[in-house]
C-alpha cells in the first residue's frame, strides 16, 4: 500500500485579524475622518500642530521600517525630506506649478537620490552605514547652501500660497496629511501582512537565516531604502509647505534624525503601534516641556540611552507583555 | 605656489584630524562599535580644558597634563557604564545608546558653557610661524602634526608589541576564543576606550589652541574622524593617519578653489573613495 502525498497545498485557514485589530481599525478610520474635518472647526494653531504630529508619525514609521525591519540604521534621512521639500518649493515658486501637485511631483527627487546613495553606502556595515548617511545629508546641505538658484543659505519662501485662503490651505494640507498617514502607516501595515511581510519579519529577526530561506535580503533592503526615502520626502514636503518657509539648516538639521530615533525607540522598535505611542509621547512632551529647551533635550537624550540599555522593546514591548492586543495584527494563526 | 601652500596646510590640518581619527580606529578595530559621542567628548574635554586654564591660570601644556588622564578616566567610565552593556553583533543598541548620550551631552554643555565659541589661550604660540619663501608655516600646526605622528606610532607599537596589544587583537578577532585563553574582554575593552578617549585629550587641547570650540561642534569632528578611518582603510592606525592626511589635503585644496567648497570637497573625496575603493586606500583585499 503506497501512501499518496497531496500535490496541491493542504487546505488550511490562516487568520491574521483579531478583535483588537478591528477595534483599532475603526478608531483609525475615525481619526482620519477627524483629521479631514479639522479645517472646518479647528483653529489655525491646532491644525498646524496636528500637521506636525502627522509628519513626525510618517518620518518615524519610515525610520522604523529601515532600522526595525531592514536593519539599515540611518541618521541621515533629513537628506530626503529636505530634498523633496526644496523641490516642492522650486516647482511651485519658480515654475508656477500648483503647490499641492508640486508636493506629489517632488517625491521623484528622494527616489532618484536614494538609488546612488544606497549603491554607495550599502558597502558599509552596521554603524558605519549610519554615519555614511549622515555624510550624505551634510553633502546635500552644503550643496544647497552653495547654490544661488535656491537662494543659498538664505532659504526660500512659498509666496505662491497667498493665492489660497487660510481655510483652502488647511483643507489641502489636511487631505495630504491623511494620504501621507494612509501611505506610510497603512502602507507599512499592508506590506507586513503581504508575502513580503514574512520576509521582512524574518529579516528583522535574523538576516542570515532569512537569506538561507530564500529571502533576497539585498533586494528587499534596497526597496525598503527607496520606499523609506519617498515616505520621508513626503513628510518633508508637507511639513515645509505648511511652514511656508525653508532654509538649509532647518531642512537638513540632525534634529529630524533625533526625533525619529526618539519616537521609535521610546515607543518600541519593530512595531507600528510603538511608533504611534512614541509619536504621541514626543508630541505632548514637546508641547509641555519644549519651552525648557536644552534641559528638555538632555532628558530626551538620557531617556533614549536608558531605553537602549534596559528596555529594548520600548513601551509597546512592555505593554504586549501585560496584554496581547495588537492594533495592527500581523501574526498568522492556523485555524484548522 | 598657492597649491603647494594648500598641500602643506592640508597636511598640517590632517595632523589634527588624525588625532580625532585614532581613537575611532582603535575602538572600531576592537569592539566594532561606533561611539557617536566621539566628537562631543572631544568638545567636552576642550571646554573643561579652557575652564581649567582660566580658573587655575595654567598654560596649555599643563592643561594637557591634567586633561589626558581625565579623558582616559572618562573613556574607562563610558565603557564600563554604557558601552559594555551594548557590545554585540547587532549595531543598533550601541548606536542608539551613544546617539542618546550625544544629544544629552551636547545640550548639557550648552547649558554649562552657553553657545559661545571659545579658545584656549596659548601664550603666543598660536601666532608663531616660520617663513619659507612665500609660505608661512605655523609653529603650532607643526607641533600638532608631530604629536599626531608620535601618537600614531605609539599606538601602532602598543598594538603589535605588548601583551595588551595582543589581547586587544585577539578580542577583536574572536571574543569568545580570546576569553578562553585567559583574556578578560571587558577589561581589554575598558582599557581600549580609555586609550581612545585619552587620545582625544590631546586633540581637545590642540583643537582649543588652533581654532575655536562650541558645544554644537562635535558632530563635525565625528564625521571627519569617521571619514579619515574609511578613506584610510579600516583595521590599522596608520591607515587612519593617512586617511586624515587625505581628508586634510582635500579640504585645504577645496578651500582654495572656493571658500564654500572646502568641507564639501572632503566629503566628496570620501564618497569617491567609497565608490571606487570601498576597502579604503590602504586597506587590504
Amino acid at each position: 500500500m503506497s501512501q499518496t502525498q497531496p500535490l496541491s497545498e493542504p487546505a488550511v485557514t490562516v487568520r491574521t485579524q483579531t478583535a483588537s485589530g478591528i477595534v483599532a481599525m475603526v478608531i483609525g478610520a475615525g481619526l482620519i475622518a477627524t483629521l479631514l474635518s479639522l479645517p472646518f472647526w479647528a483653529e489655525q494653531g491646532t491644525i498646524r500642530s496636528v500637521v506636525e504630529l502627522c509628519c513626525y508619525i510618517a518620518i518615524a514609521q519610515m525610520w522604523n521600517l529601515l532600522a526595525g525591519y531592514a536593519g539599515l540604521v540611518s541618521v541621515g534621512q533629513q537628506a530626503f525630506s529636505g530634498v523633496a521639500a526644496y523641490v516642492t518649493f522650486i516647482l511651485a515658486q519658480n515654475f508656477g506649478i500648483n503647490p499641492y501637485i508640486a508636493i506629489v511631483l517632488s517625491l521623484a527627487a528622494p527616489a532618484i537620490l536614494a538609488v546612488p546613495v544606497y549603491g554607495l553606502l550599502h558597502r558599509l556595515d552596521g554603524p558605519y552605514f549610519a554615519i555614511g548617511t549622515w555624510v550624505v545629508a551634510e553633502v546635500v546641505r552644503l550643496i544647497t547652501t552653495n547654490v544661488g538658484y535656491v537662494n543659498a543659505g538664505a532659504g526660500m519662501s512659498l509666496r505662491v500660497m497667498t493665492q489660497f485662503s487660510a481655510q483652502e490651505r488647511a483643507i489641502g494640507i489636511c487631505i495630504l496629511c491623511a494620504l501621507m498617514l494612509i501611505a506610510t502607516v497603512g502602507g507599512s501595515y499592508w506590506l507586513l501582512r503581504s508575502r513580503y511581510g514574512l520576509a521582512l519579519t524574518a529579516m528583522r529577526d535574523n538576516p542570515v537565516s532569512a537569506a538561507s530561506q530564500g529571502v533576497n535580503v539585498g533586494r528587499l533592503r534596497f526597496l525598503i531604502f527607496v520606499a523609506a526615502a519617498v515616505g520621508t520626502g513626503l513628510a518633508g514636503s508637507i511639513y515645509f509647505s505648511s511652514q511656508l518657509r525653508i532654509t538649509p539648516p532647518a531642512a537638513y538639521g540632525a534634529e529630524w534624525a533625533s526625533i525619529a530615533i526618539f519616537i521609535v525607540m521610546i515607543g518600541g522598535i519593530g512595531s507600528i503601534e510603538g511608533v504611534l505611542i512614541g509619536a504621541m509621547i514626543f508630541y505632548f512632551a514637546d508641547q509641555w516641556f519644549g519651552e525648557y529647551g536644552a534641559t528638555y533635550l538632555v532628558v530626551l537624550g538620557v531617556l533614549t540611552l536608558f531605553v537602549a540599555l534596559y528596555l529594548r522593546g520600548g513601551l509597546w514591548g512592555v505593554l504586549t507583555r501585560v496584554v496581547d492586543a495588537p492594533w495592527f495584527p500581523t501574526r498568522r494563526r492556523l485555524i484548522e | 605656489m598657492q597649491w603647494l601652500d594648500g598641500l602643506i596646510q592640508g597636511v598640517l590640518l590632517g595632523g589634527l584630524y588624525a588625532q580625532y581619527a585614532l581613537g575611532m580606529a582603535l575602538m572600531f578595530g576592537v569592539m566594532r562599535i561606533v561611539n557617536l559621542t566621539h566628537g562631543d567628548l572631544m568638545i567636552l574635554l576642550a571646554l573643561i580644558g579652557i575652564s581649567l586654564s582660566s580658573a587655575l591660570g595654567i598654560g596649555p601644556w599643563m592643561v594637557l597634563v591634567l586633561l589626558v588622564p581625565l579623558a582616559a578616566a572618562i573613556g574607562w567610565l563610558l565603557q564600563r557604564a554604557v558601552l559594555n552593556k551594548v557590545v554585540s553583533e547587532d549595531p543598533l543598541p550601541s548606536l542608539i545608546a551613544t546617539f542618546g548620550l550625544s544629544v544629552a551631552l551636547q545640550n548639557a554643555m550648552l547649558q554649562v558653557w552657553s553657545a559661545d565659541t571659545r579658545s584656549l589661550p596659548g601664550g603666543g604660540i598660536e601666532q608663531a610661524s616660520w617663513q619659507i619663501g612665500s609660505i608661512y608655516i605655523g609653529v603650532l600646526p607643526v607641533i600638532v602634526l608631530v604629536a599626531a605622528i608620535c601618537l600614531t606610532g605609539g599606538l601602532s607599537q602598543l598594538m603589535s608589541h605588548t601583551r595588551f596589544g595582543r589581547a586587544l587583537r585577539a578580542s577583536a578577532a574572536d571574543v569568545e576564543a580570546a576569553a578562553m585563553t585567559g583574556v578578560n574582554p571587558k577589561t581589554v575593552y575598558a582599557l581600549a576606550t580609555a586609550i581612545a578617549v585619552g587620545v582625544l585629550g590631546f586633540a581637545a587641547v590642540f583643537q582649543g589652541l588652533r581654532s575655536t570650540v562650541a558645544p554644537a561642534d562635535g558632530a563635525a569632528q565625528l564625521i571627519y574622524a569617521f571619514e579619515a578611518v574609511i578613506i584610510g582603510g579600516m583595521g590599522s592606525v596608520w591607515g587612519a593617519f593617512l586617511g586624515a592626511m587625505v581628508l586634510g589635503i582635500s579640504q585645504s585644496i577645496g578651500f582654495r578653489i572656493d571658500p564654500g567648497f572646502g568641507i564639501l570637497a572632503g566629503h566628496l573625496v570620501f564618497l569617491l573613495v567609497l565608490a571606487v575603493r570601498p576597502q579604503g586606500i590602504f586597506g587590504r583585499n
